[in-house]
């Protein structure tokens, strides 16, 4: 049997092979949107090569200008010794203003006051710190009482006028 | 390349300082100046704070004990250098750090250094919202190509966390991304 010629009779486009990697790429990432490799930014010509020259000239300058710093200290020190005093001074004149003692509170304000707080005290101990030779009648009691209604409730109420000793008030 | 402890002992010795930190700034200036970059945008803004950062490893090394690398010591001072600064100016503008963030993407249209097309500008959208861990961890991972637990030296977080965070921002993107 007369065997086949086995050259290959099929072509391929020119350029194919070296095509193909691309084309097979290309098409994995359809629907893919690939991130690009680069980024697109790009630095001064020759910049690179004075970097050092420049950071050695902004190093200097930075030395430089720390001196007056140091030299003008001892002004900074007065000027906060300065700053100090008025501070001091201010904070007197304030702590200076006149003293509030008890006069000064008005009688509404020590009145809410005895409401809100529990004082603590009992009755007999408020009794004792009550000047009690000061006060009249009228301060305790809101009906005025005459003579007569006060002989009124003696008569009534006690049974020997003996024991309200008035003997020293005679 | 010097080794790393041999340029730290250089630095903190009074005679060979300068020279060290000469080779501290060419070793690192980079990618330092890239991740910066990423942070704040603006070139010009990115050139005031890697000066800083320099200045501030070079006021420091001292302090530096060397319980963690060289770099990623650095790259945790960019960072926070980077984070105040955005901090700052928007407090001087008396703007929202996302409104900050918004004036920023817009004047990237116009910024000369950066020459971006519509997609990488929609990217650029798609990171401005993103929480901030998980913004430094994208472009840490994608842009700068930083191993997990490299950044897990420098932002002081688990390797599990970091995943996780970078997970949720490339799906953020890809949907940012898909939106028309």
């Amino acid at each position: 049997m007369k065997e086949f010629d086995k050259n290959n009779p099929f072509m391929t486009p020119e350029g194919y092979f070296e095509e193909f990697d691309r084309k097979l790429l290309n098409k994995l990432s359809q629907g893919k949107p690939a991130i690009p490799e680069s980024d697109g930014f790009r630095i001064p010509q020759g910049y690179l090569d004075n970097l050092n020259q420049n950071i050695r000239q902004k190093f200097d300058a930075s030395e430089v200008k720390a001196i007056p710093i140091t030299s003008y200290k001892k002004y900074y020190y007065a000027a906060a010794s300065i700053a100090a005093i008025a501070l001091v001074v201010l904070g007197l004149n304030w702590n200076s203003s006149e003293d509030i003692d008890f006069e000064d509170l008005a009688h509404t304000e020590i009145e809410t006051y005895f409401e809100d707080n529990e004082l603590g005290l009992s009755t007999y101990e408020i009794a004792e710190m009550l000047p009690v030779d000061e006060l009249e009648i009228s301060d305790i009691l809101s009906t005025q009482l005459n003579e007569e209604n006060m002989l009124d409730y003696l008569n009534d109420n006690l049974d020997n006028f003996e024991e309200l000793n008035f003997e020293d008030n005679e | 390349m010097i080794a790393e402890k041999t340029l730290v002992q250089q630095l903190k010795q009074p005679n060979s300082q300068a020279n060290a930190f000469e080779v501290l700034v060419d070793t690192y200036k980079e990618r330092l100046y890239w991740h910066i970059r990423r942070i704040v945008l603006n070139h010009d803004d990115t050139d005031d704070v890697l000066q800083n950062t320099f200045i501030k490893v070079y006021k420091n090394i001292d302090g530096f004990k060397g319980d963690s690398k060289l770099y990623s010591w650095m790259y945790r001072i960019a960072t926070n250098e980077a984070l105040t600064f955005l901090k700052g100016k928007s407090k001087r503008l008396g703007i929202s750090d996302r409104e900050l963030q918004d004036r920023v993407i817009d004047n990237l249209q116009a910024d000369v250094y950066f020459e971006g097309d519509k997609i990488q500008l929609k990217l650029q959208k798609a990171i401005a919202v993103l929480p901030e861990k998980q913004k430094l961890v994208f472009n840490m991972k994608y842009f700068e190509e930083l191993k997990y637990e490299e950044i897990s030296e420098i932002l002081k977080t688990s390797v599990g966390g970091l995943k996780a965070s970078y997970h949720l921002a490339v799906k953020k993107i890809e949907a940012f991304l898909k939106e028309d």
